[in-house]
């Protein structure tokens, strides 16, 4: 009985330890907006997309992750200074813009048509990058006021843009690689360049990771002139500015 | 033989508590982890205070609705036999194991402006107390009928005799003797209500003040700031519990009253 019992403990403990061994797989915690395009820089990595700043405090509570990739670099770099990840590095750049389903229910044609009465804004939470580089964008242009329109703010972009594909929203304001995502779906109102925020990724390995080399094989791959290419082709920018 | 039964007494006791613990721990570290002054300092941020607004609001709303629509649905099922009875019962307990993501979906299919109704209800609070109802209805109806199913036919035929109308029978007599049922079955409802998270950010998006509820609340803090979630999450937890004590009262509350025929007494 007491062998039996034993042997099931055993059992349970084996499987457990199974489930935490580790991989030559990296554990990617990446911006929502990486979703497309991370899983083809590294097929064999694992990863999990949500809202950068929710990712960082995952990571924070000790979550298993080998490498963060942010939509910004604050997120990593406070990581950084807390003593939770690697010095960040740029790795690849990005553009807003304003989306609109394809119907344009509201007739928007500029961001100036967002201070209309009545017109459904979504943006991303004040924490999420996105969220953060949209208030940049409206204090550049001065239209802080349209915030009042506002009817949601989502916790990663991925999710603004699916409010707006689905028709749901009048607007939202995506990264320009996400709104490639559903060119069927939405239609692409581009934000001036003197009121664009500036948009940088950036990468670095978890301290706690146990997996330091798949770790920094991954990062290597994504800074590689094959994993720029693949990004580029995603619509992001390269990482260093011409 | 002795020392095997001791030895399955330890085992019996250690597995339960484990259960117990891991039941536990967690709602307890939420408290643990940020000093009691601190706590309360954290409720009274906006965001705290808007999201509590919002929850109870919303959740009084559609409680209002799942009792006033449910019951009669409840009572109809329970009380009639009828072809396709079974599949009522099921449809109603349908949401029950619904992951909340398909209810949020469902919803915008439906209630979208895009969708079947083509309404413009996402977004707005009223989209809130739908994603609530919809999830938190079959707790109570279920309990409901399982409730209205347990009240004896022979008293029912007996107040219809004595000449009471099926509206007076139904508010004198039913209602009174499956109270305890369907306070447990609300109960409940309104607990999973309260904690109502994957279809109402589908369905109603999140805005503080408007259609952010607790749990978005704590879901959008935790990513800004940990401590906040830790409070918010510690407020949910004591809400929850005064609903699970308060239940349990109703419940060991009711049968003295049922066997002491006061609520028959006084219906004449």
């Amino acid at each position: 009985m007491r062998l039996i019992l034993a042997a099931l403990l055993a059992a349970v403990l084996a499987g457990a330890a199974a489930a935490q061994v580790e991989t030559t797989r990296a554990t990617v915690f990446a911006a929502a907006s990486l979703t497309d395009a991370f899983p083809k820089v590294a097929p064999s990595a694992r990863f999990s997309f949500a809202g950068s700043n929710t990712l960082a405090a995952q990571i924070r509570q000790g979550a298993p992750a080998d490498v963060f990739a942010s939509a910004n670099t604050t997120l990593p770099e406070a990581l950084h200074k807390d003593g939770f990840c690697s010095k960040p590095v740029v790795f690849t750049r990005n553009t807003l813009v304003l989306i609109v389903p394809s119907s344009n229910p509201a007739d928007i044609h500029s961001v100036y048509d967002l201070r209309r009465k009545g017109i459904k804004l979504v943006i991303a939470a004040p924490g999420v990058p996105v969220g953060s580089y949209t208030v940049q964008v409206l204090k550049n242009m001065n239209l802080t006021s349209v915030l009042k329109n506002v009817v949601s703010r989502e916790n990663d972009v991925r999710e603004v843009l699916a409010k707006v594909a689905l028709n749901e929203a009048d607007a939202g304001f995506v990264y320009s690689t996400d709104a490639r995502t559903v060119p069927k779906k939405v239609k692409v109102l581009k934000i001036p360049a003197w009121a664009q925020p500036k948009v940088q990724y950036g990468i670095c390995v978890v301290s706690a990771s146990h997996n330091k080399a798949a770790a920094s094989a991954f990062v290597k791959r994504v800074l590689s002139p094959a994993g720029q290419k693949i990004l580029l082709r995603y619509g992001f920018l390269p990482r260093v500015k011409r | 033989m002795n020392r095997r039964r001791t030895l399955l007494g330890a085992v019996t006791l250690a597995a339960a508590a484990v259960a117990l613990a891991f039941l536990v721990l967690p709602v307890a570290a939420i408290f643990l982890r940020v000093p009691p002054g601190k706590l309360l300092h954290q409720l009274t941020s906006p965001v705290v205070t808007d999201a509590l607004i919002v929850s109870f609001k919303t959740s009084a709303i559609a409680q209002a609705l799942i009792l006033l629509f449910g019951t009669p649905l409840a009572y109809l099922v329970a009380s009639r036999r009828f072809r396709g009875r079974a599949l009522v019962v099921t449809l109603i307990e349908l949401p029950l194991v619904l992951p909340p993501a398909v209810a949020g979906i469902g919803l915008l299919a439906l209630f979208g402006r895009a969708g079947l109704l083509g309404t413009s209800i996402p977004f707005t609070q009223t989209a809130v107390v739908l994603a609530v109802a919809f999830v938190s209805s079959p707790l109570y109806t279920r309990q409901a009928i399982a409730a209205f199913e347990a009240v004896d036919p022979d008293v029912v035929a007996a107040a219809r005799t004595l000449g009471a109308g099926p509206g007076r029978t139904f508010f004198r007599v039913v209602l009174p003797l499956a109270r305890g049922g369907l306070a447990a079955g609300e109960a409940l409802a309104f607990a999973r209500g309260l904690g109502e998270f994957g279809a109402t950010i589908m369905f109603a998006g999140s805005l503080q003040g408007l259609t952010q509820t607790l749990p978005l609340a704590i879901y959008e803090e935790f990513a800004l700031d940990f401590d906040t979630a830790l409070a918010m999450g510690a407020l949910l937890v004591v809400v929850s519990a005064a609903l699970l004590v308060i239940l349990k009262l109703v419940l060991t509350w009711q049968p003295s009253r049922q066997t002491s025929g006061f609520l028959f007494a006084r219906s004449s």
